[in-house]
This record gives C-alpha cells, sequence and structure tokens, in this order.
C-alpha cells in the first residue's frame, strides 16, 4: 500500500491502517475528535467548577461576565483545584499499580501465592539496603516480606514523617530544598504547608479534602499540596512499582525489540497486551511461549501463539522478555483493524471503551481482565493473582479459539517495523558506564554531552501521532543531547528507529563518540510510564555523585503529546524534583494568572523545577539547549 | 432596532447558548426534560471552523429572503420585536426558506410544535416573547463571555469605539494576555494538526 503523509499521524503504518479505515468508514479517535469541535473553553482554560451543587460556575476569561463563581471562588481558585484533583488521579493510578505489586510481592514472600516467584534476589537485596533493611541472618523470602512491608506502610503511613521510599531515595540535597521551600512557604501564607510526602495515599486524600466545598482557596497552597501528592508518586507509589516489579520480574537487560504492527503474525494466533501492569501480562506471555499452547494454537491451523505490547503493558514486556511492541496509545484502535488480533487482553489504564465496539466488528476478544476497567462490550475475564497460571491459559486458549474465526480478507498487516536496542534500567546504564556514572558525568564535564533530557508519552490526538516526539528527539541529538525516556514516547522513538544503533548517525559528533564506544543508542529507553521514577533515580545518582542539586544539572523534562492526569503528576514531580519540564499541549491552567505564575516562574525560585509550554519541536529543543547552557554556566563547565 | 450581535473572538465554545435555548423553546423549560428528548428544538448552534468557534442563528434580516420566499406564508415578522418568526402549523416542510437563508440558520425537524408529527422547518424567534417581558433572547443571558450582547447597534459601536480607544489612547490592556496566548495556542494547535506536511 503506497504510503502519503496524512495529517493524523507520521507514522507509515499507522496512515496505511486510517486508509482502510477512511474507505470501511470505520470509527475511529480521530473522528472523534472533530465530531467535538469546538472543545468548551472554560474546560481549556480550568475556569470550569463543578465541585459543589451550587454550580457549575465558570469564569469569563475576558473579565466581562462573573469573576467569581457561586461561593465566591475565583478563577484562580478554580483552576488549582483542579489542577489538584488532577494530580491527585494521576497519582493515585499510578501508585495504585504500585500497591498492587507491593501486595503481590507480599504474597509470594509468605507463600500465599505460588504462581509468580522472586526473580531477582540481587535487586531485593539492594532495596533493602536501601532502606536500611539488614538482610543478616533472613532467607530471601524473609527479607522480601520486610521489603513488602516497607512498601506497604508508605501508602498507609499516618505520621508526618516522609515515607520510607522517598527518604532512602531522594538524594539528601533534594531534601533539603523541600525543607526549605517549607519555610519559604510558610513565611507567605504563615500555614505550616508540607512537600515531602506522608504517605502516598494520604496526599492524594489530602487533595480530595482541601478541594472540597469551602476549603483551600490559596493557588499557591493548593499547588505547593499538588507537588507534595506528585512526590509520593514519583519518589513514592511509581517508584516502589519500578523497583518490586524489578525483584518479581527482573531487572530490565539490554536486548533488541521489533516495533510497529509488523510485530502481527498473519500465519500465528496474535495476542495483544494493553495496557500497564506487567503482573498479568507477564504470565500471558509466559503461557504464550509454552509448548502446550502452541501446540493447541497448532490444531487450529496457526503456526504458534505470538504476544505483541501495546502502550506501557508493552513497554514492560519488552523491557523484560524481548516481547515486539505494536504501537503506543494511538496504535490502540488501528491494530484492532488489521483484523489479525484474535484477542486485546487489557488491565488498567489508557483503554479506550471504543475497543469494544471495534472488536465486535473482527473477530477479536476485547477481554478486560481487572475489576477496576469494565468496559460494556467486552468479555471480562477477572484475573486473580493467586490463580494466575490458570486464568492466563484460560484468556490464551480463548485467543486460540478465535482463530478459525478470523476473515483473511479483513486482514492487513503493515510490515514498516523499526529495531529497538531497549532495556535501559538505571543498572544497565550504570553497568555499560563500568558501574558508576562517573564516566557519564566526565562526558558532561567535558562538553562532549551538553546535557540529557527525558521524554515522557503519551499519544494526545491533537497532536499528529508521534511527530511532537520524533522531531523533537532528533532535534535534541543533533546538539549534542542524550535523550532517555519512557512511556508511548519511548515507543514512537522505538517506532521510529530513533533507538537503532543506526540512530548514532543522527547524533551530533560529541554525542555520536560516546554512543559508539559505549555501543548504546543516543536514545534510551528506560520504560514503561510508571518507570519515570527510574529518571528520577538516574538524576539523583548524578547529582549525588556531583555533590549538587538536581536543579543544578544540565538536565531537563518534556511530555511533548501528554494526554492523562498520569502526566500532570509525572510533570510535577519532575518539576518538584528540581527539573524544567516542558509541555504541549498547554495544560488547563490559562485561566488563572496567578497559577500559570507560579508554574512557570514562582515555582523556580521555590523548587528550582518549572514548567514551559511550546508548541514547535525545534524551539523546544532550542529552549532545552538555552536551559542546558545556562545550567552549565551555572556549574562552571 | 435591537439586535443580537456576535463577538466570535470572545466565543469560548461552551455551548451555554445552545442549552439555554433548548430549555426556553421546550414546552417544560426544563434542562432535566430534554435529555433524550428528540424533539428538543435548539436554534442556535457552536460551530467550530478550525480554532474559532461560532454561535450561528437567524439573524432577522429585514427584507427577510425567508420571508418572501416562503410559499405558504408561514413566515412573518412579528410587529413588536421585528422578529422574523415561523409558524410550523402552516409550515409545509419545501425548504425554500433554507435555499435562500445566507445564514444557513434553518433547520428541520418533528420538533414539539409541529402537529402530528409532521416534519417543519424551525429557527431562532429572537424569544420575542421574552423580550415582550423585557428580557433578553435567552442566548444572549446564558453567554458569560459577551460573545452575544443584544444592543441597539449604535449603543454597542459607541461601547465598542471606546473601548478600543482606551486602549489606544489610553494604552489600556485589551483583550487578557492569557487569553490572547490560550487563543494563539489553539490557532497553532489546529495548524499544525491539520498540516500534511510531517
Amino acid at each position: 500500500m503506497p504510503v502519503k503523509s496524512d495529517h493524523r499521524s507520521v507514522d507509515p503504518a499507522a496512515i496505511a491502517m486510517l486508509k482502510i479505515a477512511d474507505q470501511n468508514d470505520i470509527d475511529n479517535i480521530w473522528e472523534r475528535l472533530e465530531k467535538q469541535q469546538p472543545q468548551c473553553g472554560y474546560g481549556q482554560l480550568g475556569t470550569c467548577c463543578r465541585i459543589c451543587t451550587q454550580g457549575p460556575c465558570r469564569i469569563d476569561p475576558l473579565g466581562e461576565g462573573p469573576t467569581r463563581g457561586v461561593c465566591g471562588a475565583t478563577a484562580d481558585t478554580m483552576v488549582a483545584r483542579n489542577l489538584a484533583r488532577m494530580a491527585a488521579v494521576g497519582s493515585s493510578a499510578h501508585s495504585d499499580h504500585g500497591r498492587k505489586v507491593a501486595l503481590l510481592l507480599k504474597a509470594v514472600a509468605t507463600g500465599e501465592n505460588t504462581d509468580y516467584q522472586i526473580v531477582n534476589e540481587e535487586k531485593l537485596q539492594g532495596v533493602a539496603a536501601k532502606l536500611g533493611i539488614s538482610a543478616d541472618g533472613l532467607t530471601t523470602l524473609e527479607l522480601a516480606d520486610k521489603v513488602a512491608d516497607a512498601a506497604l506502610d508508605c501508602f498507609g503511613s499516618q505520621t508526618e514523617a516522609a515515607i520510607q521510599f522517598a527518604a532512602a531515595y531522594m538524594p539528601k540535597r533534594l531534601q533539603e530544598q523541600l525543607g526549605k521551600a517549607e519555610v519559604a512557604l510558610k513565611d507567605i501564607t504563615g500555614a505550616r504547608i508540607g512537600l515531602m510526602p506522608r504517605g502516598i495515599d494520604r496526599e492524594a486524600v489530602d487533595i480530595l479534602h482541601r478541594t472540597h466545598f469551602g476549603c483551600d482557596a490559596d493557588p499557591l497552597t493548593l499547588v505547593a499540596q499538588t507537588v507534595r501528592c506528585s512526590l509520593g508518586d514519583g519518589w513514592g507509589g511509581s517508584l516502589i512499582a519500578t523497583e518490586l516489579q524489578d525483584i518479581l520480574f527482573g531487572t530490565p537487560t539490554v536486548r533488541t525489540i521489533k516495533a510497529n504492527l509488523g510485530v502481527l503474525d498473519a500465519e500465528m494466533v496474535n495476542i495483544i497486551v494493553h495496557g500497564h501492569e506487567p503482573i498479568l501480562s507477564e504470565k500471558v506471555v509466559e503461557l504464550a511461549r509454552s509448548a502446550k499452547m502452541n501446540k493447541a494454537a497448532e490444531a487450529v491451523g496457526a503456526k504458534g501463539v505470538n504476544v505483541a505490547g501495546l502502550c506501557c503493558t508493552g513497554n514492560e514486556i519488552l523491557m523484560r522478555q524481548g516481547v515486539g511492541v505494536a504501537g503506543n496509545l494511538l496504535h490502540s484502535e488501528l491494530a484492532i483493524m488489521t483484523g489479525a488480533v484474535e484477542a486485546l487482553v487489557v488491565d488498567v489504564q489508557c483503554i479506550f471503551p471504543s475497543l469494544a465496539d471495534l472488536s465486535s466488528c473482527y473477530h477479536t476478544q476485547f477481554i478486560t481482565t481487572s475489576e477496576q476497567v469494565n468496559i460494556p462490550g467486552a468479555i471480562h475475564m477477572q484475573f486473580e493473582e493467586h490463580d494466575a497460571d490458570k486464568i492466563a491459559e484460560q484468556i490464551v486458549q480463548r485467543a486460540i479459539d478465535a482463530f478459525p474465526n478470523r476473515n483473511a480478507a479483513k486482514v492487513y498487516i503493515p510490515q514498516e517495523t523499526a529495531e529497538a536496542v531497549v532495556g535501559f534500567s538505571v543498572e544497565q546504564i550504570l553497568a555499560a558506564l563500568g558501574g558508576t556514572p562517573a564516566p557519564l558525568v566526565e562526558v558532561i564535564a567535558n562538553g562532549t554531552i551538553k546535557g540529557v533530557v527525558g521524554i515522557v508519552g503519551c499519544n494526545n490526538v491533537k497532536v499528529k501521532q508521534d511527530l511532537f516526539h520524533q522531531e523533537l528527539t532528533r532535534e535534541l541529538i543533533k546538539r549534542d543531547i542524550l535523550v532517555i525516556g519512557t512511556g508511548c514516547w519511548a515507543i514512537a522513538a522505538a517506532k521510529a528507529g530513533l533507538m537503532n544503533l543506526d540512530a548514532q548517525e543522527l547524533a551530533s559528533p560529541g554525542l555520536k563518540a560516546v554512543c559508539k564506544s559505549l555501543g548504546i543508542p543516543p536514545v534510551l529507553h528506560m520504560g514503561s510510564c510508571v518507570d519515570c521514577s527510574r529518571m528520577l533515580v538516574l538524576a539523583g545518582a548524578i547529582a549525588d555523585h556531583l555533590g549538587v542539586d538536581i536543579s543544578a544539572l544540565p538536565l531537563a523534562g518534556s511530555a511533548p503529546e501528554w494526554t492523562t492526569e498520569k502526566a500532570v503528576a509525572i510533570g510535577s514531580y519532575f518539576v518538584g524534583s528540581g527539573l524544567p519540564v516542558h509541555l504541549w499541549p498547554a495544560p488547563p491552567i490559562l485561566g488563572s494568572p496567578a497559577v500559570t505564575g507560579i508554574l512557570t516562574e514562582g515555582s523556580k525560585d521555590l523548587l528550582g523545577g518549572y514548567f514551559f509550554v511550546e508548541e514547535d519541536p525545534t524551539a523546544t529543543a532550542e529552549r532545552m539547549l538555552a536551559i542546558i547552557n545556562e545550567k552549565r554556566a551555572g556549574l562552571g563547565i | 432596532m435591537k439586535k443580537i450581535f456576535v463577538d466570535y473572538k470572545k466565543c469560548v465554545a461552551c455551548k451555554g447558548c445552545e442549552i439555554a435555548c433548548a430549555i426556553q423553546q421546550h414546552p417544560s423549560h426544563n434542562l432535566y426534560a430534554l435529555v433524550g428528548d428528540k424533539k428538543t428544538q435548539v436554534n442556535v448552534r457552536v460551530l467550530g471552523v478550525e480554532h474559532e468557534a461560532f454561535p450561528v442563528s437567524c439573524r432577522h434580516c429585514e427584507p427577510a429572503m425567508c420571508l418572501d420566499a416562503c410559499p405558504s406564508g408561514a413566515i412573518s415578522r412579528d410587529p413588536q420585536t421585528s422578529a422574523v418568526v415561523l409558524n410550523p402549523d402552516i409550515c409545509k416542510a419545501c425548504a425554500m426558506c433554507a435555499m435562500v437563508c445566507p445564514f444557513d440558520a434553518v433547520s428541520f425537524k418533528q420538533t414539539h410544535r409541529a402537529q402530528y408529527g409532521r416534519t417543519v422547518a424551525y429557527k431562532c424567534d429572537l424569544c420575542h416573547e421574552r423580550l415582550q417581558e423585557g428580557l433578553n433572547p435567552a442566548c444572549v443571558d446564558a453567554c458569560h463571555s459577551n460573545a452575544l450582547v443584544f444592543k441597539e447597534s449604535d449603543e454597542l459601536s459607541n461601547q465598542r469605539a471606546v473601548q478600543n480607544l482606551k486602549v489606544y489612547l489610553l494604552g489600556d490592556e485589551g483583550e487578557p494576555p492569557l487569553f490572547s496566548l490560550y487563543r494563539e495556542l489553539r490557532r497553532k494547535e489546529f495548524a499544525r494538526r491539520r498540516s500534511d506536511k510531517s
């Protein structure tokens, strides 16, 4: 199929599938966006309040209509409350993912669950040591029990002290900086305002309370709590998810995978796992690779069972199992349209409800598995960790049973795939560097590499799919900037071939030389969106090595096609940790001069980190280079 | 004569006007009664044209081409308010009015006012019954950003001229800068989304 340009995506596989969607008039997310136009400006500006039933109230951004809601809330209050709620939801989603991993580790440790094992004892010992838990005289399971308890305590702790994971992992200097910011906030407001998270659940509940009718109305304190809750996610819930998953499923190691819809195989039973948590997908991969299941597939005329990932579940299993990834968020409908997917198995987060109707046009079994994600029209097969093997087998069998119903006339799999070298956990990056950040610090100090930018997904249908991800990444590596990242950005970069060793040729001479000597691509895949914690840990390791604040380092973050509330939390914990963060599209805050000012300017003095909005990828790269040069000058390098 | 004036740059596409119109036109005058009621009549449509939004409704022209074109005499002018109004009992749904309307402000369906389940033409009636009670049209009252105003044209043009002169002569702030930024970012977002170039 000839590939032409398309205003919806830069990905040739997506363009081919969209042509099929257009020809067959298949409903899709791009069409639904058009049908939603024009979208309400109050919502986009953040000045719509639905918190009580005296409303909804809206503040006229032009200052000609009402300037206060019924209760007296101003635009500043409304925007800050809405933003805080977004961060609470985003933090809760990622942290709840972490909770489930901690609960599973506990169940494995106590022997309650025998379907999973401790795969990485070294990581377990490393995490325990970091937390100050002595392994002396303890069996592996006893140590795992103590680590699981420490993690679970971070969720429900009721003391004023910082949660154990944050206290242990966050650089001491950052903790001191946050302490100073707490004092500064007290001087400004008179209120006792904390920034170190006391409890992962507590900080989210604090926002729910604080934003209840008639509570906090000060944009500054609302933003402060937004940061605190988000830090509880980045240095708490998400970090727990990453670290404990590494214990249960293995720390990612460098490997080569294939990316894009071409990972689907027309002659095999194709199962796509989509969502976020590896607890289910690891088992699906394990069972799909078993001789028994492959034999069952052969019995229905297939060559075997092929698993592919989508979104961050895809990232989890590509990092640890080398499973090919079919695409990122905006590929989820397109994958079904290939007509070659027997089952789309989902857990939590970023799953379009539209997938149910779309699947019903094909033989695709759309299977929900989490009690938190029920979608009308889907088949629900409740996943139970204690019975994981059995349920995973039933899921794989269901896919195999669907294979004979595949309509060959509807099958079209675009063959474009790219190879990507992935698996750059902090441990792997340090291993590539010889066990210490020193060589990386040295090449940054001598200017061979000017700095590092961390980018995180999503896709956003308002932005041409992958355009910003690809262009920003290309522009950065041209400017001696190493790019690391996670989530749907990572899949975009993999699909574009930017994680291939050949991509070294796209990098500036300095970066290229460093990548060649280390045998790495200039663009590093650090995992799923929950693994943004890996970027924090890496930034912390570099800062500790140099004995400076994270905010002094030549680093920046970006969420160039962001969609979700999780991204609000990620951006906020990056900013709270001292990093400048680029966003596009603009967040719903422009209705409030105060909140816009705090997030883009005020936080610079208070936290070191701040947000900026830019719609052009090249201009964004230029701005980041300027930021990095400014930080370099600050460090005297 | 008072008219509904549209300042599209102030329209934030909240569609508050559509909801207010639907409530005003519904026999129940109740928001909750509209839900799922396909006979609900909405006489104003907020249309998106790229990043801009525009509330489209009858301009109550004088002379009105729809009025002249209607072969059954269903369209007339309200003597008190000069509103162009349509009598669904006489309407034959021939669509002559829709064909000549320069603003595409005439629609067709089975409304609550249509007798015997017929499809009829419907359009904005300028809320002429509200006007007689000294009220504004419902859409105008619902608009918080003043994209819709109901005024005498002289009064409005003087008011706007003075506002603009304040910016020009006194250096007053015009559009709030963050709102200008919001509009500019939306324009760029749409321009990029529409572009075929990668």
